[in-house]
């Protein structure tokens, strides 16, 4: 019974984001037409020029000799087949150039997800079971630091303490590029690759919801429940345990499922900086070339795993909180 | 019997190496090349793109390699005869070379390639081949290429980074624009394409039936996509990668990475693509339709101070448009000596003359200054500029914008006064000079052509003339006549030749071989 309700109920979730995403897609394409300059003009200016005629043929190929309504109507009607297009820029299917770029990132997102989740409750637990001590104190003001630091100056500063000067991880990349590991050497080597970029793009969101949890253990633990809990004269490590914790978690969680988006955003930064292949570099590129069938493809892609995420979340919460409905 | 043998075949190798410019070197070891950016895709016969050459000059032969004199040199074609006349030339073909399929390589396939790819899909090969009426095969080891008009600088764009020549079974089929096959290049080059891992590396192995015997030395090449250039300095610096050019090293870590004992710096490599840094002055619009400000602006900018403290000395002040590479072969002009110790008083001259008097702030107009972007060397050069135009009384206020908007402001719309840019001469003025300032170049919506819009009769027909003529004195004369003139009209500041510094580690020898440096294939590269 309850395992149709859910079934149902992530159906009808699914269905809901059907206009949110069709939105996403509509409003990106008529932003990008904005934008000063189009595809032909960068393909030719990378070519260090080129005939009037190659450009106007170029403009024909791209389809944006048409109106601009056709050009949406064509692309919306390619998209129900989930034929996303082709970049002719990178000469490649967009499907296939997402795909590739999707396992690295996903691999970076999931990795910092953990990392950041794990150590940032932990850490404002922590904190908020030594409320007002000096090691209260040391972790929210560092809390503070990285959370103000910007990214790019975290990775440039570990590449060079942690790659250059101590040689224990590569400066960059996702694997050794000279060895070409095979079988679990390769899983070990991008396992090594991997520390410095997930702890880069970890520090920020570490920070964020070890204040967060800090705040909202503190909150819970003010709250009547906890009194009655004392009452049936439960110790303060069961209260903790049992009921304030859980309470607790349901703003992180919360915020971990908003963040996923600016986690999508960071990881432009961190992938830039150590090289990682994964789509935030390919956005980053796409959007300078004006490529915007892959850009569209991109923003499609991101809207989708932004949309599962809080999906995942909403289920996570009826797990952690049983007053939660499906409704 | 059998010792005198195998000293004999080693011998016969040794010589056959030494002819090929190198000794008998050790096999083996991977070369990490970064380019930055990460080329668009792998389709050189299509796309010009920079980087794509830097990778696919390595899976590509072209019919000719060059040396340091820009001299043409055998390739795929063992050797090739000019008639008198310009308008028929011949190349002789070798019969050992086989691309990567293990298909033989003949006169088809390159007829395929100039007549039915490079005029017809190339963006810098349609104006090259314009000439060319038809390739005969009348052997398979035989090309003769026919023309209409002769085109002397078609023998300096033969090279694999300018015209690959394809396998007519793999690109024949279907349409050349969207190839299945522009990811996975095939040719018949020293290195074979492997993979592409987007955003990661290309890979190249070895190819074992190069037509240079032994060669090439390398096992592998592999190539690195980095999009920080703090990273990429870090990398070199680790030994993590081994060569690096075309400014993907920040100028001012070249100085620092130079010091090393693992790395050393050259800035040969680039005699056939010599980048010009300059201004484009609108000259249909005042203040700057007039000759006298275009030439006081000339006289205004501290080239050595920019070439100093900008591009940390990899750099030669410009004297007009064609680069002194062209030196030893003739076609080099001195314009108009820009860099005089009373620069700036001719300059302040030249305005006053020109009517605009300084006001009562010193300033005589305002204008924008639009400046190339591509990086920020580039914002430097225009603070710089900045600085210079103020000591003439002009104030000047810098844009920055991304690439595809600056390139519609400054070549479709024209909506620029004063905007930096960087034009490469390439292998022969009529390629790459020209269409900065011949009149048929003013093409609105096409980019890098002639921006200023300005032209004469008199500098058109100097270019014309060169553009046919195959006495390379004639071209040579006609090229010091025009470099005159054009510094005089000044519809462009040529500010410097930019000397491109190189990386490169010290563990591996002969990675830079001729003038087009990166864009070579490396079959003489090798650990030492």
């Amino acid at each position: 019974m309850k395992n149709a309700s859910i079934g149902s109920y992530i159906l009808r979730r699914l269905l809901q984001t059907v206009p949110v995403i069709l939105g996403v897609v509509i409003v990106n394409f008529l932003l990008l037409q904005l934008a000063p300059g189009d595809l032909a003009t960068v393909i030719a200016g990378e070519a260090g020029g080129a005939t009037p005629e190659y450009i106007a043929e170029l403009r024909a190929r791209f389809g944006q000799d048409q109106p601009l309504y056709v050009q949406l109507l064509n692309y919306m009607g390619n998209l129900l087949t989930f034929d996303l297009g082709y970049s002719f820029r990178q000469s490649a299917p967009v499907l296939d150039l997402l795909l590739d770029r999707l396992g690295p990132t996903l691999l970076l997102m999931g990795a910092t997800l953990v990392v950041s989740l794990s150590l940032g409750i932990v850490l404002g637990l922590l904190a908020a079971l030594w409320v007002k001590t000096w090691k209260d104190h040391l972790i929210s003001v560092t809390a503070v630091l990285l959370y103000a630091t910007p990214l790019f100056w975290v990775g440039l500063m570990l590449v060079l303490i942690f790659a250059v000067k101590l040689d224990w991880f590569p400066t960059s990349g996702m694997e050794d590029v000279v060895a070409f590991h095979e079988g679990w050497d390769r899983v070990w080597d991008i396992a090594h690759h991997m520390v410095l970029p997930t702890v880069t793009l970890s520090v920020f969101y570490l920070a964020l919801y070890a204040r967060l949890m800090r705040a909202s253990m503190l909150e819970q633990r003010g709250l009547d429940y906890v009194t009655t809990a004392k009452a049936k004269g439960l110790t303060d490590a069961q209260i903790t345990r049992r009921h304030v914790f859980r309470n607790a978690l349901l703003p992180v969680v919360t915020m971990a499922g908003v963040q996923t988006g600016s986690l999508l955003g960071g990881s432009v930064v961190v992938e830039a900086v150590f090289a990682w292949p994964g789509l935030g570099q390919l956005a980053y590129q796409s959007l300078f070339a004006r490529d915007y069938n892959l850009l569209l493809g991109i923003f499609f892609l991101s809207a989708i795993l932004v949309v599962v995420v809080n999906l995942l979340v909403d289920i996570l919460y009826v797990i952690l909180d049983p007053r939660i409905r499906l409704g | 019997m059998k010792r005198f043998l195998t000293t004999a075949a080693s011998v016969a190798l040794a010589t056959a190496l030494s002819v090929g410019g190198a000794l008998a070197q050790s096999q083996g070891g991977t070369l990490v090349q970064i380019t930055q950016p990460e080329p668009p895709n792998l389709a050189p016969y299509v796309s010009t793109s920079g980087p794509i050459a830097q990778v696919t000059s390595k899976v590509f032969d072209g019919l000719l390699e060059y040396d340091f004199n820009l001299q043409p040199q055998p390739s795929l074609a063992n050797s090739w005869e000019v008639s008198p006349d310009g308008l028929t030339i011949t190349f002789n073909l070798r019969d050992d070379v086989v691309f990567h399929d293990g298909t033989p390589l003949t006169s088809e396939d390159v007829r395929f390639t100039v007549m039915d790819v490079l005029k017809q899909a190339h963006p810098r090969g349609i104006a090259t081949f314009r000439n060319v009426t038809a390739v005969e095969t009348p052997d398979p080891h035989t090309v003769i290429f026919r023309l209409d008009a002769p085109a002397p600088y078609i023998m300096m764009a033969l090279a694999s980074s300018e015209s690959p020549i394809l396998p007519k079974h793999v690109y024949g089929e279907g349409d050349i624009r969207a190839h299945p096959k522009a990811n996975e290049p095939v040719g018949s080059g020293p290195f074979k394409f492997v993979e592409w891992r987007r955003g990661e590396i290309v890979r190249l192995d070895r190819n074992e039936d190069y037509w240079r015997d032994g060669q090439p030395f390398l096992d592998r090449i592999v190539v690195r996509f980095i999009a920080d250039a703090s990273t990429r300095t870090a990398v070199l610096e680790q030994g993590e990668a081994h060569v690096a050019g075309f400014g993907a090293v920040p100028y001012q870590d070249v100085k620092r990475l130079e010091a090393l004992d693992t790395i050393e710096v050259t800035t040969r490599g680039y005699e056939m693509i010599s980048p010009i840094v300059e201004m484009i002055f609108n000259t249909k619009e005042p203040p700057f339709d007039n000759a006298k400000v275009r030439q006081a602006v000339n006289y205004a900018i501290d080239r050595q101070f920019v070439i100093d403290n900008v591009w940390f000395g990899y750099g030669t002040p410009a004297s007009g448009p064609i680069s002194s590479n062209f030196e030893p072969s003739g076609l080099f002009g001195r314009g108009i000596d820009f860099s005089v110790p009373d620069r700036i008083d001719i300059a302040n001259r030249l305005l006053d003359e020109a009517g605009f008097p300084r006001g009562a702030d010193g300033v005589r107009f305002e204008i924008t200054h639009d400046v190339t972007p591509y990086g920020e060397e580039w914002q430097r050069f225009g603070e710089i500029t900045v600085q210079n135009l103020a000591e003439i009384g002009i104030k000047a206020t810098i844009r920055y914008e991304d690439l595809p908007s600056w390139l519609a402001r400054t070549y479709t719309d024209y909506g620029f006064q004063l905007t930096s840019n960087f034009l490469f001469n390439q292998a022969d003025p009529v390629i790459g000079v020209h269409r900065g300032i011949h009149s048929d170049r003013i093409l609105p919506g096409t980019v890098f052509v002639n921006g200023s819009r300005w032209s004469s009769p008199e500098t058109d027909a100097l270019m014309d003339a060169a553009t046919v003529a195959t006495d390379p004195a004639a071209r040579s004369a006609s090229y010091q006549a025009l470099v005159p003139l054009v510094t005089e009209a000044s519809p462009v500041a040529y500010v410097l030749e930019l000397n491109y510094p190189t990386v490169l580690s010290t563990q591996f020898a002969d990675v830079i071989t001729g003038p087009l440096g990166i864009y070579g294939n490396y079959a003489f590269a090798h650990k030492r």
